[in-house]
């Protein structure tokens, strides 16, 4: 109940800051309003754009940043996460850093690579996904079902065993 | 009201030449006559707070830039400048303030305006953070030191570190011994925009800024 009132809060507050062009409501009561991101090629990921939560589809959102320790080892988690759950959950992974001033998509499709990423790779530069989620600081996870209601969120390093409880939850649901 | 709690501040921190920007604080109609941005609705808009807030002019403190071997003053910059403090060895929420403020510095480098911004992070770590520390960090949050006037700071000491930063704006670091040995702190997570002639533009709090805030505000203060 109390993580319930919080989200609903916290949509309410990037309601106001974030609104736009790209921040919007798939109409549900209770659901997040999405966050289109653009998306990168790489391994697993296509560039073009995602709306955030996926519409219709269990998601999990990675926020993360190459200069992150503690993203690393929610990677070698979210690695072992995506084998298993990969076919009924959409992955979707993304920074909030700026290409250009010696970071390029070329530094974090090596950054993927190296970190055996093999799903939706985002690019959120003016960090939107981020307001829009109320993330205090990276990594954060969230967990959306397929009526885009949030459902779980973390902030800082998730075990395995609380990230894989909390998608099959959203799946149950 | 807002004379007496700026009084008090000065007087609880010790800020040197504070007194000098007092006839400017307390504006008409709301604003105020040292600031370009109005003033913020929510926290860091009124109460006493234990660092420099709206209106208020920047503690005139000086820190070693160890890379050019200079003293950097933080109040007197003659350009928008971000001012933060950090320490290199943080995991969580340094790299996110030092994270923003580098998303900034990409945009005025992509944008054009890197020599109309300033950048001043200042370590309360001197024991670790020194000038080799420094640029193996801006290596790995891809920080460019000859771009937008980037320049990392330490004070001389420990003692230096608690007396500038904790005493003028209150960030309240503390050591906090780590398991293998090593030490962390705890700390307040501020960052502040100083517009060129020394006055507290904004005062951000919290773990996660936005640095598309940082972009907004500091680009009505290039106007």
């Amino acid at each position: 109940m109390t993580d319930r009132r919080t989200f609903l809060a916290g949509v309410a507050g990037a309601g106001v800051v974030g609104g736009g062009a790209w921040v919007a409501t798939n109409g549900l009561p209770g659901a997040t309003p999405t966050t289109t991101v653009e998306t990168v090629d790489a391994r697993g990921s296509t560039a073009g754009e995602q709306a955030v939560p996926v519409p219709g589809e269990v998601t999990l959102v990675d926020l993360f940043a190459t200069w992150c320790a503690p993203c690393e080892a929610q990677m070698n988690s979210l690695v072992s996460i995506h084998e298993a759950f990969g076919d009924r959950v959409r992955f979707v992974s993304v920074t909030n850093e700026r290409f250009g001033n010696g970071f390029t998509r070329d530094d974090l499709r090596e950054w993927w690579v190296g970190h055996e990423g093999n799903w939706t790779l985002g690019a959120d530069p003016e960090s939107r996904l981020q307001e829009a989620l109320g993330a205090g600081g990276i990594p954060y996870l969230v967990v959306a079902d397929a009526d885009g209601r949030i459902t779980w969120r973390h902030g800082g390093l998730a075990s395995e065993a609380s990230i894989r409880r909390a998608l099959e939850g959203a799946l149950d649901g | 009201m807002r004379r007496r709690r700026f009084l008090r501040s000065v007087g609880a921190t010790g800020a040197a030449g504070g007194l000098a920007g007092l006839a400017g604080c307390v504006g008409t109609f709301g604003g105020n006559p040292n600031t370009t941005l109005g003033k913020p609705s929510g926290p860091g808009a009124d109460g006493d707070y234990p660092y420099p807030t709206w209106g208020e002019e920047m503690p005139d403190v000086r820190f070693q830039n160890p890379l050019a071997g200079e003293a950097v003053s933080l109040a007197d910059t003659g350009r928008p400048t971000f001012v933060t403090f950090f320490f290199t060895n943080c995991m969580t929420v340094c790299p996110g303030l030092i994270g923003a403020l580098r998303n900034v510095q990409t945009d005025a480098v992509n944008e054009g305006y890197a020599d109309a911004v300033r950048f001043l992070p200042v370590t309360f770590d001197p024991e670790r953070d020194d000038g080799e520390r420094f640029r193996a960090y801006a290596e790995k949050m891809n920080v460019s030191l000859d771009a937008g006037d980037w320049r990392f700071l330490r004070p001389e000491s420990v003692a230096a570190a608690e007396e500038k930063i904790n005493g003028n704006f209150g960030i309240g670091f503390e050591k906090q011994p780590a398991e293998d040995g090593n030490y962390m702190y705890n700390h307040l997570a501020l960052v502040l925009l100083v517009n060129g002639e020394g006055y507290v533009e904004r005062a951000y709090t919290g773990p996660s800024p936005n640095p598309t805030t940082f972009v907004e505000d500091l680009a009505k203060l290039r106007k």
